[in-house]
């Protein structure tokens, strides 16, 4: 600065215009000045960009989205599932119909199924990959064998992916690293877009050039100029405007990103990054859920027709979108091809050979944003009690859970269809929720929230808290029986109406449903029958809070009223606290409380939490086996009866219908060997029906047991319970062959002492001789 | 603790894997009315038994309309035992054996519970869960799990003695004494 003035002093004197040139002194000295200040300003703003680059992508990591998985399916001999039922679950799980050896893939011939499994690493261990061998004959699986891979007698499939729990800004991903690319899948990405990737320095003047040339020569856009580095920039730090100052630092950046990390990184990055595609509201980041979300396949498996298309839509995932453009991605997919073919990588046949593919995207995304809402409301609820929303949005987290596709498509197909056929009856505005658990296990493997399944509104089966009528029968008399001395299922009870008038003076006159009174009837009909009057009688004498503690035990958890009114259901509680309640009954007294997660892992796989499979005996079994006789009753001679209308007679069940007032809710809850069910119908506005639990809830209840393959129930008898012939009308032992005798259980030593006439009748004796002779 | 006593009656039970099937069982009833029908039409498939309309079906309570004469009305179902194994269900007990040899106890519960879930009316299966969960400490799941297996054992005198015994080791790892000896005692009564 100072040379440069000195030596304008110097060159004033001998110039014939000094002030000309003094001017220019001046203009190169305030040109100077500036050029300072500029690069002081270029280098401060470098050092920020620097800062913002390196720690963002330090701290680099993607926020991804914890995925959500249906129970594995479990193959094995004797494995319950049909022949539909399995295919539904094979393409829910991402596979193809093809030549059952591509892994991903199935053959089937009529009932014979070749499948080639893909291998998981399940926390307690891994599947590898194996093709497997069976046939489905009488809904259920048999020479099941694997022809290659590890043998087993029980392999499971990979659970299929039913939801995701996604951020605010709705990006989704699943991260792959390089080792996960498919064959010439990095060679066809950097021809088409990077072509120097590995000599430029962030920035390639040489490939802007080229694009240039090519795009003329081709006489459209063929291709961009910009950089891998430079498109990584643009999405992971920059707006969308398009400004000169936004280009140069997406220039800087670039550079600074070059020095700062090897190429590798910025590849692997890219991958993960880039926008390949929307569904609904949820943006598809990255070739590893692009891949899926294209070809319900993972990445790895994809061919090259397929890694091609996947390249293409980096220019312009909707312009190029195959599901709405199909033409215009298979010419951008075929460019990609002759791209690769003129790079030298592949020949111009094999060129050739893959452009004449289809382009073998899916119909639809394999999975769907929101294919059991209801079922993921309540996944949501329950990890809401171990797990930030933030990290289910964020650390990718697999969340294992136990819905069963099967039961919940028949749960579905069910509801849908008795509601249905209730409209064309001439009710209006029904509305149903279901829930089915594992009998055993208390998982919960279907959840129906409304008639139509895949709206994501009230979820009727977690939040409507309906007064539940009848349901409440089947403990009431279970608190009584737990009273040997006093209770057995023929002890004689009142039917007979009464007023019970409370201190402040109002009265309550239970009715029968039916308005008619028997006078005494055995314990047995008063449950089967469901009479409400011999109930509140029994109730009152055993004590309503022996009735609301059993509930509690049971795993009740909201407060219950302990008004003599509960007696006959006046206790409002959801269809899932409902089948909590009955699980106890279900079993042989064990409180089981209910699952709908089974694992949680971290990204890698390695468990979170487990929640494990958990009982507590709280029930007397024997007075509980005396229940669930009766709950068999039911359904074969009682209120729910007409189930076998549409279930096998074969398959023995067992349940209780429950009715509100003027028919405002149908309920039935009952269960098989293996399924506990509980059926809600009725109106959101609480509006009357013409319904009782046996019209509306029950046609739903036994269509799904119907169209489940499945093992009736069939209690081990406990300990200290014996079976005797009697005569439930007299109360007295009694014969096989005799006139309305029944085997009935009894908790030993609370059996009649009385023998009836015919028992020890010659004529009794002899009829049984007769009989069993012929 | 006695763990080797423990250990001892729970080899007892694995020595009684396989034997014993209970009469008859649960029966297995393929699907009467399987739900594959076209989703997009929304067509019902066609039952294949006659279906009566709702307006036909019996309101609660049913009794006042008479039983139909024809139809004989099954009598409840009930068995005297529980079911044995499956091969599937027994190879992953097999697996879970050599999980809980090598120390990973959380992963041989991963597969008995598998195996519970394709075999839940085996008692031996929660046996085997009640001694998973005493190499896990938790003695108060395996008592539970111990009950649980013994209300399928019925009729079943080995696996009844089985159970019995491995409740007593458990109860009395617990404290519990005069559970013990109950359970002892109910052991030795079969």
């Amino acid at each position: 600065m100072k040379k440069s003035s000195s030596s304008g002093k110097t060159s004033r004197k001998p110039s014939n215009k000094p002030a000309s040139a003094g001017r220019r002194a001046w203009v190169w000295g305030l040109l100077g000045r500036l050029c300072l200040v500029g690069i002081v300003v270029l280098a401060g703003w470098m050092v920020y960009l620097d800062a913002v680059v390196t720690s963002r992508f330090e701290g680099r990591r993607f926020e991804v989205p914890s995925r959500v998985y249906a129970r594995p399916l479990e193959l094995y001999d004797g494995a319950s599932i049909s022949v539909g039922g399995l295919r539904r679950e094979l393409e829910l799980a991402g596979y193809r119909q093809g030549d059952g050896r591509r892994p991903g893939t199935f053959q089937q011939s009529s009932n014979r199924f070749v499948i080639s499994t893909r291998g998981f690493a399940f926390s307690d261990g891994v599947e590898p990959r194996r093709r497997l061998s069976l046939s489905v004959v009488g809904d259920r699986v048999s020479g099941f064998r694997v022809l290659s891979g590890d043998p087993s007698p029980i392999v499971r499939l990979e659970p299929a992916q039913i939801g995701g729990i996604y951020p605010a800004h709705k990006e989704d991903r699943i991260l792959i690293q390089r080792s996960d690319l498919p064959p010439l899948f990095e060679e066809a990405l950097l021809a088409i877009e990077d072509r120097d990737f590995y000599e430029h320095v962030g920035v390639s003047p040489l490939a802007i050039a080229r694009a240039m040339w090519v795009n003329l020569q081709a006489g459209r856009v063929v291709q961009g100029g910009s950089t891998l580095t430079q498109q990584l920039v643009k999405n992971f730090y920059l707006t969308r405007e398009q400004t000169l100052v936004r280009k140069g630092n997406e220039a800087l950046m670039s550079l600074l990103l070059e020095w700062h990390y090897d190429k590798s990184d910025i590849l692997e990055t890219y991958l993960n990054e880039v926008y390949l595609g929307q569904a609904g509201v949820r943006g598809i980041h990255g070739f590893g859920l692009a891949s899926q979300f294209y070809f319900g396949q993972s990445l790895a498996e994809l061919e090259l027709d397929q890694v091609a298309l996947l390249v293409a839509l980096v220019k312009g995932p909707s312009y190029y979108d195959p599901r709405r453009h199909p033409e215009r991605a298979k010419r951008r997919r075929n460019l990609v091809l002759d791209v690769l073919a003129d790079s030298g990588h592949i020949d111009d046949a094999t060129a050739r050979q893959f452009q004449a593919r289809p382009l073998g995207v899916t119909g639809q995304p394999s999975f769907t944003e929101n294919r059991y809402p209801a079922f993921v409301d309540l996944v949501r609820r329950h990890l809401a009690r171990d797990y930030r929303e933030e990290d289910l949005q964020s650390e990718g987290l697999r969340i294992f859970t136990t819905l069963n596709p099967s039961i919940q498509y028949a749960a579905e197909f069910s509801v849908r269809q008795t509601l249905e056929r209730l409209d064309g009856s001439g009710e209006r505005q029904l509305e149903s929720a279901m829930v089915v658990t594992s009998r055993d296990s208390g998982e919960v493997v279907a959840l129906v929230g409304g008639r139509d399944p895949r709206y994501a509104g009230f979820n009727r089966a977690l939040d409507a808290r309906r007064p539940i009528g009848s349901l409440i029968k089947p403990f009431v008399y279970l608190a009584a029986l737990q009273h040997p001395d006093k209770y057995t299922l023929v002890t004689p009870v009142h039917d007979k109406g009464f007023a019970l008038v409370f201190d402040d003076g109002r009265r309550w006159e239970p009715k029968n449903y039916d308005g008619e009174e028997r006078g005494d009837v055995p314990l047995h009909l008063a449950l089967s029958r469901s009479y409400n009057l011999p109930t509140v009688r029994v109730g009152l004498d055993v004590g309503v809070d022996s009735v609301v503690d059993m509930l509690h035990e049971l795993g009740v958890a909201e407060p219950i009223s302990e008004y003599p009114s509960m007696l006959l259901g006046a206790v409002s509680m959801t269809p899932v606290t409902v089948a909590q309640a009955y699980q106890g009954l279900a079993t042989s007294g064990f409180n089981t409380p209910l699952r709908t997660i089974r694992q949680v892992t971290d990204a890698q796989g390695e468990p979170l939490s487990r929640y494990n499979l958990a009982i507590e005996q709280v029930l007397d079994p024997a007075a509980t086996h005396l229940v669930q006789y009766v709950m068999q009753e039911t359904m074969q001679e009682g209120t729910g009866r007409s189930a076998y209308y549409r279930v096998s007679q074969e398959l023995s069940l067992a349940g209780k219908t429950g009715t509100t007032d003027d028919g405002r809710d149908s309920w039935f809850a009952g269960f098989s060997g293996d399924w506990l069910a509980v059926a809600w119908v009725g109106r959101d506005d609480n509006g009357a029906t013409t319904l009782s639990g046996a019209s509306g809830a029950l046609p739903v209840w036994a269509d799904f047991m119907a169209s489940v393959p499945q093992h009736g129930f069939s209690p081990v008898v406990p300990d200290g319970v014996e079976y005797h012939w009697v005569n439930p009308q007299t109360a007295s032992l009694s014969g096989k062959h005799c006139d309305n005798a029944r085997l009935v259980p009894f908790i030993a030593g609370s059996e009649p002492t009385a023998t009836d006439s015919c028992a020890g009748s010659l004529g009794g004796r002899l009829r049984g001789w007769f009989e069993e002779l012929f | 603790m006695d763990m080797a006593r423990l250990f001892g009656a729970g080899a007892l039970a694995l020595l009684l894997a396989g034997c014993a099937a209970g009469p008859g069982g649960s029966i297995y009833i393929p699907a009467a009315t399987p739900p594959d029908y076209d989703r997009n039409s929304r067509r019902a498939p066609e039952p294949a038994t006659p279906v009566p309309s709702p307006t036909q079906e019996p309101t609660e309570p049913a009794t006042a309309q008479p039983q139909p004469e024809s139809e004989p009305s099954p009598s409840p179902s009930y068995q005297d035992q529980g079911e044995a194994l499956s091969g599937a269900a027994a190879s992953l007990v097999r697996k879970a054996d050599s999980l809980l040899a090598q120390g990973n106890v959380p992963a041989a519960i991963g597969q008995l519970e598998r195996a519970q879930r394709i075999a839940p009316r085996s008692a031996e299966v929660y046996f085997k869960l009640a001694e998973a969960y005493v190499a896990a400490g938790n003695l108060s799941a395996a008592e539970q799990f111990t009950l649980k297996g013994l209300s399928l054992a019925g009729s079943n005198d080995a696996m009844q003695r089985a159970g019995w015994l491995l409740l007593a080791d458990i109860r009395r790892a617990r404290g519990n004494v005069a559970g013990a000896d109950q359970a002892e005692s109910r052991a030795a009564a079969r």
